[in-house]
């Protein structure tokens, strides 16, 4: 009963996790986690507020939709 | 044993869906269960996925799960992002599915359920998936080109540029004819127009929310939209049974092509935090939800198919578009089997988060297949319906007449029995003024909705509400595309503009920004309006222009696949992409000869300039209709035009793929792959893609 519970736990989180990735919502998170995985990089990471415009300028210069 | 087994279980699945295809084709009963179509549909995609995507995947690409993807060796957390494989499977999914998949269909079943949906089955089994699924593969291996950038470089420089022209084309017909079909959906309805206008200040609002408020906190930003968006639905009731709200909110055909064409522009100058990126969020949740609800309607409703498997409109004369089965069917029904799109994003986002090259058996060919899904589900929301209804619905008043008494007895001579009182009823019951001549797919589809969820919820009391759901769902994400579409195209026309003088390529300086918005949204509004005014309804000259540009991007993309996989040495297995290509290229082709030359004036753009030509000529048209008739004369011109630079297109990129297969088959050219280098993955076996602790 208890392992089954935990299963049930683990998949709720994944499936929330799934749903964040997918809506956008962590987006910001992981930029920070990439960016703090490369020292090697000198430039100031981007403020949440930033990254969001920059990602989305990025993202609806090409073809993002289709018919 | 397990072996045994695991066969068993195939061999059931495959005789289960041969069964219930046999069921579609052979049955001549007064109407049939339309979970045949879910049963032949999902065993047929399981079979194509088990037993012919894993050949693909195996015998020619070869996938390499050692090899370290574009999204392991460029990791910046910003494009190129490794991702979960039922994640990136969300996003590919969300961009490939537009419009076409409904309206294609919905369109399509002028000929009876029977053509439309084997060619949504098949085309997608053997053509449509293989084209995603292997373009993926190509742009993984090259660090995410495009398909343009990967035609310059494997095959040539002009198939390059043939790629390119063909993107602006279709981007130019597609924006046209979508807002076409968005025009036929609002005009002379209050309800709908209210409500469709409404989701501009949601998307405002929940565009400062998510700029100033809570920046990229996108679930609850959208969660807050949609209820908001619901809530618009219900109120669109309140004014259109208001006369002075119904008066402002009801449009003729050009006011709402202005509307459209000056929204487009302004979404594609303002900033795009502050409109079209919230308006893409409210469109991707409406669509899954809607998507999904459609699916789970039509398991429970399980309604029956009323179309006939054939209808008498196979020889070439319906309402609804004019040609015959060969080539129309495979051109209107593009997106739901194969479309050339498809490959614009299968060679950008996608390929740059994946994180294993196998992971792009499901996503490329997966994600092609739900699509597919969704316009079988289309086809069976359409074929539902009353066939009469549904032509009264599709049919424009110069083919069936322009009063309901004459358009009935016209659609009852056809063996479709039609009262215009059954008419009037339906309008009254889904909450319009009128459902005659609106022709496009989208209140059909909408009325074939509306009739499946209001069966599962609500019952006749909710069916406006639910047909006003789905007309909104239907405009919101077409209006999604036409405000992408539009900004895209404007990049392109910037970039092109920046040959002739540089400034013009700086995509932030407003004076570009403004010439060039204008530049794009004036071509497709062009289309647009011609559609509009069109006496035959817009949709029989459009929808069969922007099916050829589809197909034509189409056929680049195999030709770039085929190039590939023939320098990769397999020749063996070529005809896994070559016979799609010839195919599409036989189709392309024929319907562009015939949409150009054709006698018949319903067809041939030619044919009808001419004879209306000749009706000027002759005296025959008053005065007062002289400077229209003019117009018409020069727009059929104009789509023939078109249509003899798309096909020219098609003839000379095939004209350079052979002498380029001829080269490599021959040894006379070097096989030259343009692959990145292989690294081995860093990634432990079991890694995810999913983050941790993020939570």
């Amino acid at each position: 009963m208890k392992v089954g519970a935990k299963n049930v736990k683990r998949l709720a989180r994944q499936f929330w996790r799934g749903i964040r990735e997918w809506c956008g919502d962590a987006a910001y998170e992981r930029y920070l986690r990439s960016f703090a995985a490369r020292p090697s990089i000198t430039r100031c990471t981007l403020s949440a507020e930033e990254f969001y415009v920059e990602q989305l300028n990025r993202r609806y210069s090409r073809p993002s939709r289709c018919c | 044993m397990k072996r045994l087994v695991r066969i068993s279980i195939w061999v059931i699945v495959a005789l289960l869906g041969a069964g219930a295809l046999a069921k579609i084709a052979l049955d001549r009963g007064e109407s049939l269960n339309a979970i045949w179509f879910v049963v032949a549909a999902l065993c047929c995609y399981l079979v194509a996925y088990r037993l012919y995507s894993a050949f693909v995947a195996a015998r020619l690409l070869a996938l390499d799960d050692t090899r370290a993807t574009p999204s392991e060796r460029n990791d910046d957390g910003r494009d190129f992002v490794p991702t979960n494989k039922w994640v990136l499977f969300g996003h590919h999914f969300a961009a490939i599915a537009g419009p076409g998949p409904l309206v294609g269909p919905t369109l399509a079943a002028q000929f009876g359920y029977l053509p439309g949906t084997l060619w949504l089955i098949a085309g997608a089994a053997f053509a449509g998936c293989v084209q995603d699924f292997i373009i993926l593969f190509c742009s993984i291996r090259r660090d995410g080109k495009s398909i343009g950038q990967m035609a310059r470089e494997e095959v040539s420089k002009r198939s390059g540029l043939i790629a390119q022209l063909a993107v602006l084309a279709i981007l130019v017909i597609l924006l046209g004819v979508v807002a076409l079909v968005v025009v036929n959906a609002l005009k002379s309805s209050p309800w709908a127009t209210f409500t469709l206008a409404m989701t501009i200040p949601i998307a405002l609002l929940v565009g400062v929310y998510l700029r100033f408020v809570r920046p990229g906190r996108v679930l609850e930003a959208s969660l807050m939209g949609v209820a908001l968006i619901l809530f618009v639905v219900v109120a669109g009731q309140w004014v259109a049974d208001s006369p002075s709200w119904a008066r402002v909110f009801t449009l003729g055909g050009v006011p709402l092509a202005f509307a459209l064409i000056v929204y487009a522009f302004a979404a594609s100058a303002l900033p795009v935090w502050l409109l079209l990126a919230p308006r893409d969020y409210l469109s991707a949740f409406i669509k899954a939800g809607a998507i999904f609800a459609l699916a789970a309607g039509i398991l429970f409703v399980r309604p029956h198919v009323l179309m006939p498997p054939l209808t008498r409109f196979i020889d070439g004369t319906g309402p609804v578009f004019a040609g015959k089965i060969f080539p129309f069917c495979f051109i209107t029904i593009a997106c739901g089997a194969i479309s050339g799109f498809h490959s614009l994003i299968s060679s950008g986002t996608t390929p740059k988060m994946i994180l294993r090259e196998s992971h792009a058996r499901f996503i490329g060919y997966g994600a092609m297949l739900l699509e597919s899904f969704v316009g079988v589900m289309a086809m069976v929301a359409a074929c539902a319906m009353t066939p009469g209804v549904y032509f009264a619905i599709n049919s424009p008043p110069s083919i069936v007449g322009a009063t309901p008494d004459a358009a009935a007895a016209t659609i009852s001579g056809w063996g479709f029995p039609l009262t215009a009182q059954t008419m009037a009823g339906l309008a009254k019951a889904v909450g319009e003024q009128t459902l005659w001549n609106r022709a496009g797919g989208a209140p059909s589809l909408a009325v074939g909705m509306a009739q499946i969820f209001s069966n599962t919820i609500g019952g006749e009391r909710l069916l406006s509400i639910w047909y006003h759901f789905a007309i909104m769902f239907e405009a919101l994400f077409i209006l999604t595309v036409l405000d992408a579409g539009t900004r895209v195209g404007r990049f392109m026309v910037q970039e092109l503009g920046s040959r002739v003088w540089k400034p013009l390529g700086r995509t932030a300086w407003m004076p570009s920004i403004l010439a060039s918005s204008a530049i794009i949204v004036g071509m497709w509004g062009y289309f647009l309006y011609q559609g509009v005014v069109d006496p035959l309804g817009g949709i029989n000259s459009l929808w069969p222009l922007f099916g050829i540009s589809n197909q034509l991007l189409a056929a680049v993309a195999l030709v770039v696949a085929t190039t590939i996989l023939l320098k990769m040495g397999r020749s063996r297995w070529i005809w896994v992409t070559l016979l799609p290509m010839a195919w599409l290229v036989i189709i392309t082709m024929t319907a562009s000869y015939q949409k150009i030359f054709d006698a018949n004036p319903r067809i041939g753009f030619l044919a009808l300039a001419n004879s209306l030509a000749a009706q000027v000529a002759a005296g025959r048209i008053p005065a007062a209709k002289l400077m229209e008739t003019q117009r018409l004369i020069f727009n059929q011109r104009l789509d023939a035009a078109v249509t003899a630079i798309l096909a020219l297109m098609v003839i000379v990129l095939i004209v350079e793929a052979l002498v380029q297969w001829y080269g490599i088959l021959s040894s006379r050219r070097q096989a030259l792959l343009h692959e990145s280098p292989y690294v081995p993955t860093q990634w432990a076996e079991g890694y995810s893609g999913i983050a941790q602790g993020d939570d």
